[in-house]
């Protein structure tokens, strides 16, 4: 990078790559509700930075085959109301308040990728895959991957893809107030009716989200999966082995000003049992689709 | 409390120790209230907030939190709103901004400003411009909105005088004259 640092604000695709390969590690500028406050206060200096607003192809969303694709730069108001991601959009609405869903992106999620960012957690139990660009093109992660590894810092995130819904889905969480309050615990189940499993993630517990493998080995196990329905002893123990693999995470948040970390870890087995009242209670439960 | 400090005084890069690159500034226009403005030289980092107050003297919108939190910065940007203090001023170029006195008159802008004042809603006021937004955005995309769908919309918008009790009597009584009961 040469020069005093200053401001970008391409048209395309294609021009924004241009210009990112000509300052590797500028700031990319989607929403702002993260950078910006950093800015102000200094927790991040001001550099090169590439603003993506203007790029209309990565706002689009839409569906092909088995796949849901969702642009970068889609919002979390694009997402609130989308009938054919019921998981996704209830983690939408979940998020901050009207401004700050009108405004964040679900790339700038990505990038930011906070422990507590409810849409990693959705996304992790989706099993979403990350599709990052750059010089040489375009090449999709799992989101645990692109978790672990990021992007580099020629590349930016264009889009996530999600299979199309197989079953109810629901995001649910508790933070210190209703709006525009970062989650103590939250929990995200995706059910898919046509493979007989589930998948449960738990955010805002440890430094990413985490996937509760035995406690969907549970379901998948004692579901009965003509209806749907998880009977209520299973529902309950589902719960506990989802509270399990929170305090047994690798990196368990201790105690914070936010929760001990004993409250957050009862938290999550409750969310998970409510999400399977929502999800697993068999055909007549079936408008736990749209949560 | 009001922060009037932005840090993004040009003039500091004097005082920055020898090979520290000086703040970087950009110039652009921006178009609030259907009227435009040049901006010189305002640092980079600079929130549409700051700028609107700071620099262009703009003060109907208000500064609290700075974190986008309150809601008193509420402005629209293309129509759509959000909170001016979460919003880059540089990036905010060829947007169209509207604080809470450029509302369309034939909207129900005013409705909702005479209905603050008669029904009580307006205490210390400071809340009250980024209110007048958010609920002349709800009620021209929902005039029917029922109490939950005001109370979610407003959750955005914090004021640490009413109780926001007022302040939902007053959207009910514009609903009420609009719809001519
Ligand atoms: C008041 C408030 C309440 C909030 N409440 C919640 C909440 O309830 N739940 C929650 O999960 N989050 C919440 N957030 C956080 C925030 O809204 C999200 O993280 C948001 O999705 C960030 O998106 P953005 O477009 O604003 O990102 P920006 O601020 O523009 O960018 C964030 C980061 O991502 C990078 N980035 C942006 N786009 C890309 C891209 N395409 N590829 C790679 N990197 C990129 C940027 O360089 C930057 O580092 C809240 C924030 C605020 C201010
Ligand atoms: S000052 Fe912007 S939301 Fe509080
Ligand atoms: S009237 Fe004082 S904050 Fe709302």
């Amino acid at each position: 990078m040469t020069g005093v640092a200053t401001m970008r604000r391409p048209r395309s695709l294609s021009e924004a790559i241009d210009t990112l390969a000509a300052s590797p590690g500028a700031d990319l500028l989607a929403g702002g509700t993260d950078l910006v406050p950093a800015l102000r206060t200094g927790a991040r200096p001001v550099r090169e930075m590439i603003s993506l607003r203007r790029i209309v192809e990565l706002r689009a969303r839409g569906a092909a085959g088995d796949w849901l694709t969702i642009g970068a730069c889609a919002t979390y108001a694009d997402l609130a109301g989308w009938s054919l991601a019921p998981g996704l959009a209830a983690t939408a609405r979940s998020v901050g308040s009207p401004q700050i869903r009108n405004t964040g992106t679900v790339g700038g999620a990505l990038g930011t990728a906070s422990p507590r960012g409810d849409l990693l957690t959705f996304l992790v139990a989706a099993d979403a895959g990350v599709v990052v660009t750059g010089p040489v093109g375009q090449r999709q992660l799992g989101i645990g991957r692109f978790l672990a590894d990021r992007h580099g810092p020629d590349e930016l995130v264009t889009a996530v893809k999600l299979a199309r819904p197989c079953g109810p889905q629901t995001y649910l969480k508790i933070g210190a107030r209703q709006t525009a309050s970062i989650p103590v615990a939250s929990c995200a189940l995706v059910v898919d009716r046509v493979r007989r499993l589930v998948r449960c993630a738990i955010g805002g517990v440890a430094s990413r989200p985490v996937r509760a493998l035995a406690a969907e080995d549970h379901v998948a196990e004692t579901a009965d999966w003509s209806t749907g329905a998880l009977p209520p002893d299973a529902a309950h123990r589902f719960g506990e082995l989802v509270a399990e693999a929170v305090t047994t995470a690798p990196d368990v948040a201790g105690d914070d000003v936010y929760a001990p970390a004993a409250y957050r870890s009862h938290a999550a087995g409750v969310l998970a049992r409510r999400a399977a009242a929502r999800c697993l209670a068999g055909a007549r439960g079936a408008d736990a689709r749209r949560p | 409390m009001p922060a009037t400090d932005t840090g993004s005084t040009p003039g500091a890069a004097l005082e920055l120790a020898p090979g520290l690159a000086p703040e970087p500034t950009v110039s652009y226009q921006l178009r609030v209230d259907g009227a435009r403005h040049q901006v010189h030289g305002a640092w980079l980092g600079a929130s549409l907030l700051s700028v609107l107050r700071d620099t262009l003297d703009l003060t109907t919108v208000k500064d609290a939190c700075e974190q986008g939190r309150c809601g008193s910065c509420s402005v629209l940007l293309d129509g759509r709103l959000v909170a001016s203090c979460t919003v880059l001023a540089a990036d905010a170029e060829d947007a169209e901004v509207t604080s809470v006195a450029g509302l369309r008159p034939s909207g129900p802008a005013r409705a909702v400003a005479a209905a603050f004042v008669r029904e009580g809603a307006v205490q210390c006021g400071y809340c009250t411009p980024g209110m007048v937004v958010a609920v002349t955005d709800l009620l021209a995309r929902r005039p029917d909105a029922d109490d939950g769908e005001v109370r979610e919309a407003l959750s955005g918008n914090i004021c640490r005088c009413t109780g926001y009790g007022r302040i939902l009597a007053a959207v009910r009584a514009v609903q009420d004259e609009r719809a001519g009961r």
